[in-house]
């Protein structure tokens, strides 16, 4: 079984995609990392001090005024009053939200990335991990071997669920080295706040508690990784069933967008909860920001996702077991 | 060489695994299983800042918040920039008005602790504030009833006394510019009612303000009273660019800089 999956590995790791993966990553940390140093540079000159709590009342003010205006819709007012509720609450206890550091931008990267850009990389690795086989032919030679069918398979998935967490390592390890040489690579130890949760329009902050950066960043990292463990499971079942490796890409892609593009507009069809693809923000849940739709939680979307990967699994392993190959 | 490279990521992506999934078994711990403990505001405790910086800090309504003025500075805007042209010293502004707010909203808002915080430090402030609660967007003149003014007025009176004593409880060194009304409905049927109301307004407000130390009540009123539609934004209530431009050199014009540093 374990040269099964080094074999795979190898396959993986010749095709060079991992590499590719890693540079992508490394040119947009860099330009996100330049980015934010523009912001942050033009923050700083607009209202004339670095100090955070300035900035932070600003930013509240701005909100508030937000709010105050006519004409804003009524989930974007919801949004902006639960982050309002949110900014006071850090400002109240004297806490830095965003101190400027590498492990603060990994923490953003993270956040931002685990919706599209992390399930993206993830489908370049395993769109054709099966599928390859099957149009290149090679899979009758691999199926000839005196193996069980399932343990093929399964070493293909392993492969798969350890290329996922080398891209997350990469992007992890990336995130912080090329962000330090800017913002510094300090910044651990700093204190921020889980635990919010919304109810309508209020924060409830009951259960709200200080976590360590380090600690929060696992946490985050951890839920990234499981977000892409099952786009990765659902691209392997597709992989499976299709021979074509960019109908295989389609499907995923249409399905990851239209999760973004849905997410800002299904707050009233509310069965929609039950899609994958708008569950993918679980970092939300621990940032506290009001979820797509009313009734969300970190353990509901774990629980749908968590489904959708095992009926994946078994019907990829379903498929691959009783299907004829010619 | 290929097989060694093979061999290595194999073992990260093995280590890696572990790292995320002791990273789910963090969050399950943490986010499922925390006992509440709640956590107590701190404020942060800083003393004045001993730099050169001017700290000007801006309170109030709309009028201060520059709407209708296109480019978004406002009368502080223009006061800033006409500030910089007088004095080479760095400014600092935080404006921390929100429109619409009413005198009542206001001396809420000074009571949270990052406001205190930012009165403390401050060498300058300005602020707007009574528009909303005299004309409550354009209702009051529909039914002018004299009595019912007269209690607005009262209510906000005690208001703007508290927020007087507050900004001076908090920071007893700095200037305040308290900017009064002037009459946007001046063109209107009953432009000369409206107006002798807005009149006397200004003048209980600036009664108050003349209670306490360098607290300076500015008259707006007579800016607008000759073309007054020539500085309205075209909702016919805030100034336009040039009405804000008209506040702000005139509150200017009352800061003076000499070589010892401020006033």
């Amino acid at each position: 079984m374990i040269n099964l999956v080094y074999n795979e590995m190898l396959k993986i790791v010749r095709k060079k995609r991992l590499f590719i993966i890693a540079a992508i990553i490394a040119v947009l940390v860099g330009l996100f990392t330049y980015a934010q140093f523009k912001h942050v540079q033009e923050v700083q000159k607009r209202l004339g001090t670095n100090d955070w709590r300035t900035q932070l009342q600003q930013q509240i003010i701005d909100t508030q005024n937000r709010l105050n205006s006519s004409g804003i819709s009524e989930e974007w007012r919801k949004f902006l009053q639960i982050r309002l509720q949110q900014q006071q609450y850090y400002l109240d206890h004297d806490i830095n939200p965003s101190a400027p550091g590498a492990p603060t931008f990994m923490r953003m990267f993270v956040e931002n990335s685990i919706e599209l850009f992390v399930p993206l990389m993830v489908m370049v690795v395993v769109a054709d991990l099966v599928s390859s086989e099957a149009s290149g032919g090679t899979m009758k030679l691999l199926l000839t071997r005196p193996v069980k069918r399932w343990k093929i398979l399964l070493s293909k998935y392993i492969a798969m669920v350890l290329s996922v967490s080398f891209i997350m390592l990469s992007l992890a390890v990336l995130s912080y080295l090329i962000s330090g040489a800017v913002f510094g690579y300090g910044g651990w130890n700093l204190p921020l706040l889980t635990g919010f949760a919304v109810h309508g329009e209020e924060l409830n902050t009951a259960n709200v508690h200080m976590l360590p950066q380090w600690k929060y960043l696992l946490i985050e990292l951890g839920l990234a990784w499981f977000v892409a463990l099952v786009v990765g499971t659902l691209t392997f079942m597709l992989s499976v069933i299709m021979r074509s490796t960019a109908a295989v890409m389609g499907i995923m892609l249409a399905a990851l967008i239209s999760g973004a593009i849905l997410s800002n507009m299904v707050s009233s069809w509310e069965s929609a909860k039950y899609l994958f693809m708008v569950n993918l923000r679980l970092t939300d849940y621990i940032s506290g920001t009001a979820p797509p739709i009313a009734g969300m939680t970190l353990g509901f979307s774990m629980a749908v996702l968590a489904v959708w990967g095992l009926a994946a699994l078994i019907v990829s392993f379903f498929v691959f077991m009783t299907r004829d190959v010619y | 060489m290929k097989i060694n490279s093979v061999k290595i990521i194999t073992v990260l992506s093995i280590l890696a695994s572990g790292l995320w999934i002791l990273g789910l078994g963090v969050m399950v711990q943490d986010q499922f299983f925390h006992q509440a403990t709640p956590l107590p505001p701190k404020v942060a405790t800083e003393a004045k800042t001993n730099d050169r910086t001017l700290h000007l800090v801006a309170l109030g309504d709309s009028l201060t918040r520059g709407t209708g003025d296109e480019t978004g500075k406002g009368y502080v805007g223009y006061l800033v920039d006409e500030l910089r042209t007088k004095t080479k010293q760095p400014l600092q502004l935080t404006n921390l008005a929100i429109k619409g707010l009413r005198s009542a909203e206001l001396v809420q808002q000074l009571r949270q602790p990052e406001v205190e915080r930012q009165l403390k430090q401050a060498d300058f402030v300005f602020m707007t504030i009574g528009g909303n609660d005299l004309f409550q967007g354009g209702e009051a003149l529909r039914n002018l009833s004299f009595a019912r003014i007269q209690q607005t007025k009262a209510m906000y009176l005690r208001n703007l006394e508290t927020i007087f004593r507050t900004i001076r409880a908090v920071n007893p060194h700095a200037v305040v510019f308290y900017i009064s009304l002037y009459n946007p409905f001046k063109q209107l049927n009953n432009g000369k009612t409206t107006s002798e109301i807005v009149r006397q307004w200004n003048y209980d407000s600036a009664e108050v303000a003349a209670r306490y130390p360098n607290i300076i009540a500015v008259p707006t009123y007579d800016l607008f009273e000759l073309h007054v539609n020539e500085y309205l934004y075209s909702d016919q209530f805030h100034p336009n660019k040039e009405g804000y431009k008209l506040i702000g050199e005139r509150v200017a014009s009352l800061i003076t800089f000499t070589k010892g540093g401020e006033k």
